[in-house]
């Protein structure tokens, strides 16, 4: 205890060189702080985007090799595109058996006519159809369940609304088993059902024929169980235009994946399969490729993940943490250098000092503790106030450091616009539809800010910096003590 | 007969890398409540017969008994905080602490049990003729007489049977002289301790119950 006191002592005894040495590891530990807080954040933003982005597979049409295809099969000097050939749902079931993947996830969609619900804007008519539309006033889908004309969207696994706030369940549950569906309280209310009651919907799978184009039909329907209703305050209709009983977010049924597969039919069209894969790891993409080519994916189609958002979005904060990374290492290095020197003038200087308490007795351990308590107490001071000071200079520093970074991005973007193969992505791939999108691109817009926070780890790694900075001093003092003899030094010094 | 508290048995000393001995065969025996100087020319080997004595340095040969323990089996760390006081010709205090602070942090050194050590400090301070207010400043701001006193105080604080001074008045004018000799006096006279006192005064030796001479690393009983 003792020790404490005398150390604290010392330092009002020598407060000048104290003084000195607190500016020093003051200036580190703000300059450490402001640099961590932007690495971690920076760190935690990128491995968000890096789970988000970065491990999402996308298979995509490769039009060079689309037009090599097309050139060797054509005829009488006329080169026809055609579209790559579509993925069975079996085979993008199959896909997603791998050992690679986090998970996959598979959502199915269809069109759909009922006996019991009577769909909100009926009058509107219905829509959704292949072929062609048939008007229709009634209101009873049933009657036109035959036609090419649907009121309701038969949806799974389509939750999102539900997880952001915008539906929620007011009566019953979610479906859990085949067969089980929940609807929307006006669709309910319309219908005049309730929760518990069984509804039967029908459906008409296309299929396309051979060269001579013939359609050939086949009907399915399920009997559903209505085991929730929920409460909509999404927008009716996506746009102004195309507004009928098809449309209307209101007609929607909401049902398993395994209800609406269990009817598919195969090499007819009229289920859209959706399948999202998520690698475990982006270094895995390449033993992925070659399962899923094993398993019967064209050559046709590339598979790659979402670098380039990845890489749009998210290079500026790599900067930054580069950045930070490498003020932490500078910082920490000429820092030390100055300390250890600093650490070595100041025991040189009480050389005299060690040399008359150890003349007195007090074990060179004690000594030792004695000068490092009096560092650990110069960096406790300045590691608070350092925390406070760099808490508010960080989002500054941030702000000016990643706008530097984003026009430095945006610079190389502009210079490199141009996708080197030049191809058309989809980024979900569907039974019977191939999407079109702005290759490999995010919806997500690149960071404009970054919001820096001081979180616990970033904390724990701050105070083991000062630890290492004060016992860095400590090391020197023990160092030198240890050499010095009491004996010796007061001789000199006589 | 009084029993020894120190006792030189044939110790000899040479610095490391020499080949030369400083101290040579030294028999000598040191009992409490008397006062000894140690005399002899400069490089004689005085110093360094005290900092064998005071546990700052350890005899190449021979031993050096602290009552019956031989120092070179005992933690000299501890022999110094507890068992000796040493009193320096240059002081070899604490030049930024005050003079009461310098007596506190030996007896924290020394692990004295005394409960108001800064209580205890001012009065050994007052008994070496040092005020409150005087306990109270820096090192550096009292005469060299005062800061003798504070170094004697210092060496007493821990209440050891031994006492060594390597000459203890060298910076000291007469008067000033007279009243540290009158407490070396005291202190073996009147309090039962041994004090042993390096010196080339003659003011000094003339307090002295038996007076050593050194000369050529070799002891002598002169008086």
């Amino acid at each position: 205890m003792y020790i404490l006191k005398n150390a604290l002592q010392n330092l009002v005894r020598n407060s000048g060189r104290n003084l000195m040495m607190g500016i020093i590891v003051f200036v580190i530990i703000i300059s450490v702080v402001t640099a961590l807080m932007i690495n971690n954040t920076a760190g935690s933003v990128i491995n968000d985007y890096k789970t988000r982005f970065s491990s999402e597979v996308t298979f995509s049409p490769n039009m060079q090799r689309m037009q090599e295809e097309a050139r060797r099969n054509s005829t009488g000097g006329t080169i026809r595109m055609t579209p790559p050939p579509a993925m069975k749902p079996e085979e993008l079931l199959a896909f997603g058996q791998s050992e690679y993947l986090q998970k996959a996830i598979y959502t199915a969609e269809t069109k759909g006519n009922s006996d019991k619900l009577k769909a909100i804007d009926a009058d509107k008519g219905g829509g959704g159809g292949i072929m062609f539309f048939r008007g229709n006033a009634s209101g009873n889908t049933e009657a036109e369940s035959l036609g090419q004309q649907y009121f309701h969207r038969v949806l799974t696994n389509y939750y999102e609304d539900f997880e952001n706030g915008l539906r929620a369940l007011e009566e019953g549950r979610f479906p859990e088993n085949i067969n089980e569906c929940i609807i929307s309280a006006e669709l309910l209310e319309n219908s005049g059902l309730k929760v518990g009651d069984t509804v039967t919907v029908t459906s008409v799978l296309q299929e396309l024929g051979g060269e001579s184009g013939d359609m050939n039909y086949t009907d399915i329907s399920w009997e559903l169980m209505i085991v929730g209703v929920y409460a909509d305050i999404t927008d009716e209709y996506n746009n102004d235009f195309m507004q009928n009983a098809y449309t209307n977010r209101r007609n929607e049924i909401l049902t398993t994946f395994e209800t609406i597969a269990d009817k598919m039919v195969e090499g007819f069209f009229g289920i859209d399969i959706t399948a999202k894969y998520y690698l475990k790891n982006p270094d895995m993409l390449d033993a992925f490729t070659a399962e899923v080519r094993a398993k019967g994916l064209s050559d046709l189609y590339d598979v790659f993940t979402d670098a380039g958002s990845y890489e749009r979005i998210v290079a500026p904060v790599e900067g930054l943490k580069r950045i930070s990374i490498t003020f932490v290492i500078i910082v920490l290095v000429f820092g030390s250098i100055i300390l250890a020197l600093l650490a070595s003038i100041a025991i040189r200087e009480r050389k005299y000092e060690i040399g008359v308490l150890r003349a007195m007795g007090m074990k060179k351990m004690k000594v030792v503790l004695g000068l490092w308590s009096e560092t650990l107490v110069i960096t406790a001071v300045c590691l608070i106030f350092g925390l406070g000071v760099g808490m508010m200079v960080a989002q500054p520093v941030t702000n000016v450091m990643l706008k530097q970074q984003i026009d430095a991005a945006e610079s190389a973007q502009n210079n490199n616009s141009f996708s080197p193969q030049g191809m058309m992505t989809v980024t979900s791939v569907g039974m019977g539809r191939v999407g079109g999108g702005m290759p490999g691109r995010s919806d997500a817009e690149p960071l404009k800010e970054l919001k820096i926070s001081l979180d616990f780890i970033t904390i724990i790694e701050i105070i083991a910096v000062a630890l290492f900075l004060s016992s860095l001093a400590g090391i020197i003092a023990t160092q030198k003590i240890i050499k010095y003899e009491p004996i010796k030094i007061l001789m000199e010094r006589n | 007969m009084m029993e020894n508290v120190l006792t030189l048995k044939n110790v000899s000393y040479k610095y490391e890398g020499s080949k030369k001995m400083v101290l040579k065969n030294i028999d000598a025996a040191f009992e409490a409540g008397k006062v000894y100087t140690i005399v002899g020319k400069s490089g004689s080997g005085k110093s360094t017969l005290l900092s064998l004595i005071s546990g700052l340095d350890v005899v190449t040969e021979g031993e050096i008994l602290c009552g019956e323990i031989d120092l070179k089996k005992v933690n000299r760390d501890n022999y110094r905080a507890r068992s000796i006081g040493v009193i320096f010709q240059s002081f070899n205090l604490l030049t930024n602490a005050t003079a009461v602070q310098n007596i506190v942090l030996s007896m924290n050194i020394s692990e004295s049990p005394e409960k108001d050590k800064k209580a205890y400090a001012y009065n050994l301070l007052e008994r070496m003729g040092i005020d409150q207010e005087t306990a109270d400043r820096k090192i550096l701001k009292l005469s060299g007489g005062e800061q003798q006193r504070v170094g004697i105080a210092r060496a007493l604080a821990h209440n050891p049977q031994i006492l060594i001074a390597d000459e203890p008045t060298g910076n000291l004018d007469v008067e000033t002289e007279k009243d540290i000799l009158a407490i070396f006096t005291a202190l073996a006279h009147e309090e039962n301790r041994c004090v042993i006192i390096v010196t080339h005064s003659r003011r000094v030796t003339s307090i002295a119950d038996v007076i050593y001479g050194i000369q050529d690393g070799k002891i002598s009983v002169v008086k």
